[in-house]
């Protein structure tokens, strides 16, 4: 099968981040920046597939500054077998406009199969997979928590809040994958080494207008600190007590 | 020349040649392994031979087997020179080393035949009996190699009998042929003499039984587990050299090289010297009756990693090298675990390795590089150096490893830590301490006398955060001019080594040598032990080159000039029970500066042992990177630790370790006690005049 993977470069969930003096985005100095958690999903789902399914290509897209090369290599060095960097110099917040580059590079791949994160965590939009999907005209499944193909038909699995629907749909198609699908490998130092002579090609991107902007960011609030009570069981009453009147759980 | 004479001759060639032609196939099956430099320092090579060799030092670690062993060995080399003789005489009756030694040397030398034989004879008979009778546990092993060891027992036992009976028979027939020196063998004559006043039939049979005996005990030995009389001098020879503060050295590894193998998975990936290891394993089980995972009932045994690395290259050895002697392969066959069983050529091959045929994932992951097996083998085998090798090869070539360590390789790149902690928050605990950070001293045009490297342990584990502080109270008390990286701290990789992981470890070193380079670090004081032996003893591998103190050295030392504002007092007495830290103790051979910490900051101080003490301390179960697994099977390690250390009745509990904090505190929670658990600092720094 081919399979196109995109995949997004982001910073360390556990990163401790400021807001830079713009104020319309944060201060990237000192992150670290990796593939998006849910993109290595998709990757890890991709590399299962084709794995499972005998000889394909597995191909990784990103969309931004020469910094992705780094990223669309961690794929490769997972065993994607090639990648492809649609050069820009920042990544636009329009979710559109990266779908647009996206599909216009795709639309001639020959892919089966598209995937992507649900959602990245920088920005929680979820849009440019669906949107790309509509670009392309194929058949869009969300937030995947299983797949597989057989027969040029693919059967996803979704949760929900207190139900799991499956779902079939025909190939080719672009599907968002959802965490829990798989654990995403941890590269060997062959994968890496590997990867390093692996194809990876740059274009320039092809991005729609860029309509939708972030004006401003705000930190939230600092959380109150926490307060200790007592020890021991003598601290039970109170913390009854409050648990009742100030958080008002009980 | 009688015909006697003419077959023994074509007896000892034959034998000598046998014997020579199966020590060249070993010696072309270990060729398979890698080239290694193992001729550096020949000095302390040769003292190694004379102490642990010669002088069986390793073996008395275990009294009676050892007086036992030592005595078989010494007797062994005395008695060769009788063995000798005897051969020569063989050849040219009459021969004598009377006919060139001066007469008192001959004496004592005939003196020492007589004695040791006996004294043999006796090590062995107590041999059969704890083999037969006692059972020790760690001689078990399989039917085969029990049947072995009986055999080369009554092979040597049989060498003995007739070696004394030959002499009495001598003297019956010859009394001016024994001198008085030879007692026990007079003692034998008379009763020889008394049944057959002329044994001259008796005399040839038990010399051509000697004759024949040494000849059988030669050419079984590359057959069996004996080997080591042959290898075991060579072994030690060719052991690691390196002297404290250099032991347990993971192997410097070339990532940039062109290679498709990282790691061991076969044993052509190992060293000549790991497989002449193999050769030269006794079988004894030291090793596996010291080793922490072992002993707690994980799947581990480092007696097994190196007979298997044997029987792997037994196994592909002959394959490889186009051994034409196919009918004499299964020397040295038999050995632990699931036998891989005969199988055609290609199967050796294609489908046998070292790793899964004959030892599993399980059994590498188990082990917490405690080097408790290195520190007890006779031989000086390294089986440590074999599992870390064939570590190497399940993360960087084929990414295998537990679960539970994914995340703490992905935190290390990411956080620079191996648990997910925001490095922003790397310097929390020194917030209102007014340490300053290298940076705003360099700023200020000055330097710093030492850094206190903290460690990822000290700065964000919240019970190890106190013992950080305890020590920086410690060095702020005695007026030490120092400093901390802070934020600039990340991670020097240990962890990631020691669970196979060279790829990140040299990411991670590499990048903090050029942080303490930038600001010309000189010396470096940590209160790990992890932190104080990659910093110290493996960064200068990278190019790394700093003095770096374990915090135990650096108290004790403080304590020793007395620059220390301690309360005076008598204060009440105190019984403590220290546990000894693996890279602290078997790894830098720091045993004494804790408890010596200890002994002189408090005023009365009973220190109490534990059952396992320094250089046999039982580890505390979190070294190897243990510490980010779950430990799933058999009994936890660190509660088997912690229960001796209870048992010593101790009213508290002392570490020099983050690591053995964590590992001892959770053990006495589990044994429901409230003994308290203390850094060594904090013991110190609660003595301090201002507290
Ligand atoms: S280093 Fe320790 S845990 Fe590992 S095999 Fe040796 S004794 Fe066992
Ligand atoms: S490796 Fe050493 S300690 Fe272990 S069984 Fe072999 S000889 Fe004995």
């Amino acid at each position: 099968m081919k399979i196109a993977v995109c995949i997004k470069r982001t910073p360390d969930s556990e990163s401790r981040f400021r807001i830079a003096a713009s104020s319309a985005s944060i201060d990237e100095t000192g992150l670290k920046f990796d593939i998006d958690d849910f993109a290595s999903y998709a990757v890890e789902v991709a590399l299962q597939l084709n794995e499972k399914q005998g000889p394909g290509e597995t191909v990784a897209y990103a969309v931004g500054p020469d910094a992705v090369q780094e990223t669309l290599r961690k794929a490769m060095s997972m065993g994607v077998d090639r990648a492809v960097q649609l050069k820009t110099d920042a990544v636009p917040y329009d979710g559109l406009a990266v779908a647009k580059a996206l599909a216009a590079e795709l639309k001639s791949g020959g892919y089966d199969l598209i995937l992507f994160g649900k959602h990245a965590f920088d920005t929680s939009a979820g849009i440019v997979g669906t949107a790309t999907a509509e670009l392309l005209g194929v058949s869009c499944v969300t937030a995947a928590t299983k797949l597989d193909i057989a027969n040029g038909r693919g059967t996803a699995r979704r949760e929900l809040e207190g139900v799991a629907e499956i779902v079939e749909f025909p190939l080719p198609a672009v599907v968002t994958i959802d965490e829990g699908i798989a654990r995403p490998r941890y590269p060997s130092l062959k994968g890496i080494m590997s990867a390093k002579k692996k194809p990876l090609e740059t274009r320039p991107a092809q991005l729609g207008n860029v309509r939708v902007t972030v004006k401003s960011m705000a930190l939230p609030p600092d959380r109150p600190p926490g307060r200790i009570i007592g020890e021991g069981t003598a601290a039970v009453p109170e913390l009854v007590r409050l648990l009742q009147t100030e958080a008002k759980v009980l | 020349m009688p015909a006697s004479k003419l077959i023994f001759i074509f007896l000892l060639a034959g034998g000598a040649g046998f014997f020579a032609l199966n020590v060249q196939r070993l010696v072309r099956y270990m060729r398979l392994g890698h080239a290694e430099n193992r001729t550096d320092a020949p000095l302390t090579r040769l003292k190694n031979v004379l102490t642990i060799g010669i002088g069986q030092t390793k073996i008395f670690r275990d009294p009676i087997a050892g007086a036992m062993h030592a005595t078989i060995f010494w007797g062994f080399m005395v008695l060769t020179a009788g063995t000798i003789e005897i051969l020569i005489q063989g050849v040219f009756t009459g021969f004598s080393y009377a006919l060139f030694l001066p007469r008192p040397v001959f004496q004592l030398y005939a003196f020492s035949q007589d004695v040791f034989a006996l004294l043999v004879l006796g090590a062995i008979a107590f041999a059969f009996y704890r083999r037969l009778v006692l059972h020790p546990k760690r001689l078990e092993g399989d039917k085969l190699e029990h049947t072995d060891a009986l055999i080369i027992l009554s092979l040597i036992g049989g060498l003995m009998v007739t070696l004394l009976l030959t002499n009495a028979c001598q003297y019956v027939l010859d009394p001016s042929a024994i001198g008085p020196e030879k007692a026990i063998s007079r003692g034998l004559a008379m009763a020889i003499g008394a049944v057959d006043p002329q044994p001259v039939v008796a005399a040839r049979v038990f010399w051509w039984l000697h004759v024949l005996l040494v000849l059988a005990f030669l050419n079984y030995l590359p057959y069996s587990k004996h080997l080591h009389v042959a290898t075991s001098l060579i072994n030690v020879f060719f052991s690691n050299t390196s002297g404290p503060g250099q032991k347990g050295v993971m192997r410097a590894m070339d990532l940039e090289a062109d290679v498709e193998q990282f790691g061991a998975s076969d044993v052509e990936h190992l060293t000549w010297k790991n497989l002449l290891d193999g050769y030269s394993c006794t079988e004894c089980g030291r090793c596996t009756a010291a080793c922490p995972a072992n002993i707690t009932g994980k799947p581990l045994s480092p007696r097994k990693i190196v007979i298997n690395t044997r029987q792997r290259l037994m196994e592909k050895g002959p394959v490889v090298t186009g051994d034409r002697m196919e009918f004499l392969h299964p020397a040295l066959l038999h050995g632990e675990g699931d036998d891989a069983g005969a199988t055609t050529a290609t199967e050796v091959l294609t489908e046998h390795r070292l790793l899964d045929t004959y030892i599993t994932e399980e059994e590498l992951w188990a082990c917490t590089s405690c080097r408790a097996c290195v520190q007890e083998c006779p031989v000086s085998i390294d089986q440590l150096d074999i599992i870390n090798e064939m570590r190497r090869n399940l993360v960087l070539s084929e990414s295998r490893f537990p679960e539970e360590v994914q995340p703490a390789f992905e935190s290390l790149e990411r956080n620079g830590s191996p648990w997910a902690f925001s490095p922003a928050d790397r310097a929390n605990w020194a917030e209102g301490m007014d340490i300053p950070t290298m940076a705003e001293v360099v700023a200020r045009g000055e330097r710093p006398d030492v850094l206190f490297w903290v460690g990822c342990m000290g700065s964000f584990d919240d019970r190890a955060k106190k013992i950080t502080v305890a020590f920086a109270r410690i060095l702020k008390a005695c007026k030490i001019n120092f400093a901390i990286l802070g934020q600039e701290e990340h991670c020097h990789g240990d962890p990631a080594r020691r669970l196979g992981n060279e790829y990140l470890y040299q990411m991670l070193a590499k990048d903090t040598i050029g942080t303490l380079d930038r600001y010309e670090v000189k010396t470096i004081v940590t209160s790990c032990p992890h932190c104080f032996h990659q910093l110290g003893n493996e960064f200068p591998q990278l190019g790394g080159n700093y003095e770096v103190i374990h915090h135990s050295t650096f108290i004790e030392r403080l304590l020793q000039d007395a620059r220390m504002p301690l309360q005076s007092g008598e204060g009440k007495g105190l019984t403590v029970a220290y546990h000894d830290s693996c890279y602290l103790g078997r790894y830098n051979d720091i045993y004494d500066a804790p408890r010596e910490t200890l002994r002189r900051a408090l005023p009365v101080v009973d220190l109490i042992e534990p059952k396992r003490t320094r250089d046999r301390g039982l580890c505390c179960g979190a070294g190897g990177g243990r510490m980010f697994m779950e430990e799933r099977v058999g009994k936890r390690i660190n509660v088997e630790r912690t229960e001796e250390l209870l048992a010593t009745g101790a009213e508290t509990i002392a570490v020099a370790c983050p690591f053995c904090m964590t590992m001892i505190s959770d053990g006495v929670k589990a044994a429901q006690s409230d003994v308290p658990v203390l850094d060594i600092a904090e013991v110190v720094a609660g003595q301090l005049v201002s507290s």
